[in-house]
């Protein structure tokens, strides 16, 4: 029977490693009988331009139309092989492979059932290459406008980012003007630039800038659409319009909030906040009753943050700039593992901060209107320690600020156990988030300082340019697809995409289907697994492929 | 700004993470590494995954490694180094010193053939150090090779049926717009903390030690019997946070291995009891503080850093410090002390400083112009990349590497209008 396969069989020894421990000529014998195989090699360095040049060659020569590769693991070269069979004239997924290095000859000491596994590992994909079908490659115009959400120094640095790689970009913030936290910080230790001359600075490279353009008091509301031709309605005032980017930044940064169960104490004229204690510091002209003694007490509600100690070491240093007196600072374990903490720390000592560190919490009350706190100082043998102070400036936990937890949930996107944006993969691509072409930068998605914050800004205005600068994206066309025919439009599979690429459609004007968008689809293939009318096929790994797979597996076990 | 090409120094992780950017991009890079092969310190640390991943960050190395590999835009130029450079931003002429590395990676086949024939035993002196590198090359040992040693032998270069051997390589020169310099940092040298008895006692290893026991896939014995431990002390800051020897700086990194290691070895052998000696845990971090409260059930913390530690018998260590609960000096006997040694910059930043005319920081690292750019140098054009600016853990090194890239374009765009 001529169904037209020609396949084409590529074994690699691995330097000759491999055929030590197996006969690679009993194999290509025995390859070389199989139905539609019309020719197999054996080379010893597959993944060199060299031996990829005459496989490629084959390939032509042979008219091949199917390639079978048996090598290592596909997670080394797999791309390789693929653009060598497209290179072929052969469309670059009709290329299966069998790792029979790791997962066979390296993996199994028992070299005759290592050679049975082996050959069933190619008799597998061979099979699989049967089914195999050819996706094709197209390309989808983008807009290569930016929409940054947050108009705090992250998003602001984004923007200016953006801009000097000539992306034009939309700065929307809530509040009425520009600077986030950097209108509310009194210094912005250990980096010695004052927040009002950074602010300002910062500004004016916004002004300058042709390509930004800022909505103060304006908020996103909802998104529709995919990377590459978003729409964003922007409520501003009482109006709402509609603006299409091509990808979003998320720079929303994060809010305070103090637990007065925690401390088990009440907010007053003498027990304040790390925030109030800013605006103190910020405004400290006005201030009337200056405080002799001062004693922060943190790592109580949140051992593990950043945002509190970093307040603490910053204040306490500002406070003795400007207040002179005493203070203390009493905490678990002193955060210093960023740029210039360490320093900062010394400095604080140098003028006279003093440090006491606690296993046990504090015990704080109150005294005719003076605090008295009362610890065990675990440097001093755990020493009972009193100490009374005028002002006790108690530590803020940092959360997401609600509206951001809202936007994200409306978005598809995931948040952490805290609320915080989640990232797609904190290790690989820790400001991608789960939806193709929206991206977080800052303390939104994650516990920084300042200059990590700023890396983040850098970061993510480079991924908006790869993605947008050419004014295109290469795509594989319907990778994934749905047969309209089968879709009873169920929703099941747009409840379970992770990265919210299937919408609705409507074919012939009339029946609603699921449809996949190709640019936002990242061929996970979780739809075609829950899609309970088996209406989806991802191309690569066809329940066809996989049965004809299993067929020859069964007969191995 | 199309074909422009941009000089990367150092083939570590940062420097890596920069050329693959610019090169996803579009810019031609050139990745000059001093070593014969890329990937950096980070190459050769190990997973610290027990039976859930614990989040190091290492396996991403060998992955960026072959994507370096695979990409066309990326020259790799091994055992070289910058000895000059001269124009500015847009056309830097660099000068490099091409140590022979003997064998050129464009040539080689890989099969073999040199190191069957080396007559070198039982090492032999050419070979591929492991199956992942990249250029994927064999190299020369000059340990081993006997022409390092006076003798005329040209087996290998005779025998190569590709000719990629040759030991008269000469020096280069390239034509760049911008340079990013990602060096890296050098792991502080324990023996300077001469009490805590590194390179003197058998069993006092340090972190950098047990990374590459745990990466070839032991498990860790004890050097001086070679049994499994069962009593192990960490110490932690040894060369951070430390103004007597003028490391005044948190390393970043140490508390986070110190803890990984502490449950791996545990992990290892569920009967090895482990005491982590600190002066504040950097527990900050996503994820961290719950990986933190797990440790904390089955490691012992102490607060306060030992003063020394001494051999008592060849299997038995004693560690003295002051039990700050009591307020005296205790000594506690322990079978193997792991000193938690941290970054400290390259000792020949210096010579790079003076070759490239860019400053020098607080403590040794690059100085950076900009108090909010951390990439950027005194010299427009050149940038910074990673740990040789100060300490980073691995993702961080990363997201560096990508800012001193975004940079590099961002700057050569403003010039290209």
């Amino acid at each position: 029977m001529d169904n037209g396969l020609k396949l084409g069989v590529f074994l690699c020894d691995c330097g000759g490693t491999l055929s030590k421990v197996t006969d690679f000529s009993a194999i290509k014998a025995k390859l070389q009988k199989l139905s539609d195989v019309t020719y197999v090699g054996i080379s010893h360095d597959l993944c060199l331009k060299r031996a990829q040049q005459a496989m490629q060659k084959d390939i032509k020569d042979k008219g091949i139309n199917r390639v079978v590769v048996a090598a290592c693991s596909p997670e080394l070269h797999e791309n390789d092989f693929m653009n060598v069979v497209q290179s072929a004239g052969v469309n670059r997924h009709l290329l299966s492979m069998a790792n029979i290095r790791e997962q066979c000859f390296w993996a199994h000491p028992d070299k005759g059932k290592a050679a049975k596994k082996a050959m069933t590992q190619i008799g597998m994909a061979i099979n699989r290459a049967r089914f195999l079908e050819p996706v094709e490659q197209t390309q989808i115009s983008v807009n290569k406008d930016v929409l940054v959400i947050g108009g705090g120094i992250t998003g602001i640095q984004a923007a200016i980012e953006l801009s000097n790689l000539n992306l034009k970009t939309t700065l929307v913030e809530k509040e009425a003007t520009l600077g986030g936290k950097l209108n509310r910080f009194a210094n912005l230790y250990p980096v010695q630039v004052s927040p009002e001359e950074v602010l300002a600075t910062k500004l004016k490279q916004v002004a300058e800038s042709q390509n930004i353009y800022v909505l103060t008091s304006a908020e996103l509301i909802d998104v529709s659409g995919e990377v590459g031709n978003f729409s964003a309605r922007i409520k501003r005032g009482n109006g709402e319009f509609v603006r299409n980017f091509g990808a979003i930044i998320f720079a929303t940064g994060y809010t305070t909030q103090f637990s007065s169960q925690i401390y088990g104490l009440e907010l007053s004229n003498n027990i304040i906040t790390q925030s109030q204690l800013e605006e103190m510091l910020k405004s400290s002209s006005e201030v009337k009753q200056i405080p002799k003694s001062v004693c922060f007490v943190t790592d109580i509600s949140d051992e593990h943050s950043r945002v509190s100690p970093l307040s603490a070491l910053r204040n306490a240093l500002g406070i003795k700039e400007k207040f002179r007196g005493e203070v203390c600072v009493l905490c678990q374990n002193l955060k210093v593992d960023g740029a210039g903490l360490e320093k900062l720390y010394r400095d604080c000592r140098n003028k006279g901060v003093l440090f006491i560190k606690f296993d046990n919490s504090p015990r704080i009350s109150k005294q005719d209107g003076k605090i008295k706190i009362e610890v065990e100082d675990v440097l001093m043998s755990g020493e009972q320690v009193t100490l009374p102070c005028d002002l006790l400036v108690v530590e803020e936990t940092s959360v997401p600020p609600l509206d951001s937890k809202v936007l994200g949930s409306t978005l598809y996107m995931g948040l952490d156990a805290q609320g915080f944006y989640q990232e797609n993969n904190v290790h690989l691509y820790p400001t991608a988030s789960n939806r193709e072409g929206i991206f977080f930068a800052g303390n939104c998605h994650a516990d920084l300082d300042l200059m990590q914050a700023l890396t983040d800004a850098s970061n993510v205005a480079l991924s908006a340019y790869q993605l947008l600068a050419q004014g295109k994206i290469a795509v594989e066309a319907e990778k994934v697809m749905v047969d309209p025919n089968k879709c009873r439009f169920c929703l099941t599979c747009i409840r379970a995409c992770p990265h919210h690429a299937i919408q609705e459609a409507k074919v012939n004007h009339e029946k609603m289907v699921a449809q996949i968008a190709d640019l936002a689809c990242q061929g996970c293939g979780i739809c075609a697994v829950v899609c309970p009318a088996k209406a989806i096929k991802p191309k690569d790994w066809s329940d066809e492929q996989i049965l004809a797979e299993f067929e020859l597996l069964g007969e191995y076990v | 700004m199309a074909n422009e090409s941009v000089l990367v120094i150092g083939g570590g992780v940062a420097g890596v993470s920069s050329a693959l950017k610019l090169a996803e991009n579009g810019f031609q890079v050139y990745l000059v590494e001093r070593g014969p092969i890329i990937g950096g310190q980070a190459a050769v640390f190990c997973c610290k995954a027990t039976e859930t991943c614990s989040q190091c960050s290492v396996c991403l190395v060998p992955e960026k490694i072959l994507e370096v590999a695979a990409n066309s835009q990326i020259s790799l130029v091994v055992n070289s180094e910058v000895v000059g450079i001269s124009g500015g931003i847009g056309d830097f002429k660099v000068d490099l010193l091409q140590k022979p590395g003997f064998v050129d990676p464009e040539k080689c086949i890989a099969c073999g053939i040199c190191t069957e024939l080396c007559p070198c035993e039982p090492q032999k002196g050419i070979y591929l150090p492991f199956p992942e590198t990249a250029p994927r090359t064999y190299i020369i040992d000059k340990n081993q090779c006997l022409r390092f040693k006076g003798a005329e032998c040209n087996v290998c270069q005779d025998n190569c049926p590709a000719g990629a051997i040759d030991f008269e390589q000469k020096p280069k020169e390239l034509e760049v717009s911008a340079v990013i310099v990602a060096t890296g940092f050098e792991v502080f040298d324990a023996r300077e903390k001469g009490l805590l008895g590194y390179g003197r006692y058998s069993n006092v290893l340090t972190g950098l030690d047990l990374e590459r026991i745990f990466a070839t896939g032991d498990s860790v014995t004890l050097p001086s019997s070679g049994e499994c431990p069962r009593n192990i002390a960490f110490i932690q800051c040894v060369g951070s946070r430390d103004e007597y020897i003028g490391n005044g700086y948190c390393s970043q990194v140490c508390c986070k291995y110190a803890m990984r290691f502490a449950k791996l070895l545990q992990y290892q052998n569920p009967e090895a009891k482990v005491t982590i000696f600190y002066i504040d845990l950097q527990t900050a971090g996503k994820g961290f503080g719950e990986f933190y409260k797990e440790c904390k059930e089955t490691i012992r913390f102490v607060r306060g850093i030992p003063v020394e530690v001494c051999k008592l018998s060849p299997n038995e260590l004693e560690v003295k410090y002051e039990d700050l609960t009591k307020g005296k000096i205790t000594k506690e006997s322990y079978d193997l002390v792991v000193l938690s040694v941290g970054t400290a910059p390259r000792k020949d930043s210096w010579d790079l400083a003076r070759v490239l005319g860019i400053n020098l920081g607080d403590y040794g690292f690059f100085d950076t112009q900009d108090t909010l750019d951390s990439s950027r140098t005194n010299v427009n054009g050149i940038f910074l990349a990673g740990t040789c600016q100060g300490p980073r853990d691995i993702p961080e090194s990363i997201a560096h590497g990508i800012q001193a890239a975004s940079k590099v374009i961002q700057t050569l765009t403003a010039r290209a209008i």
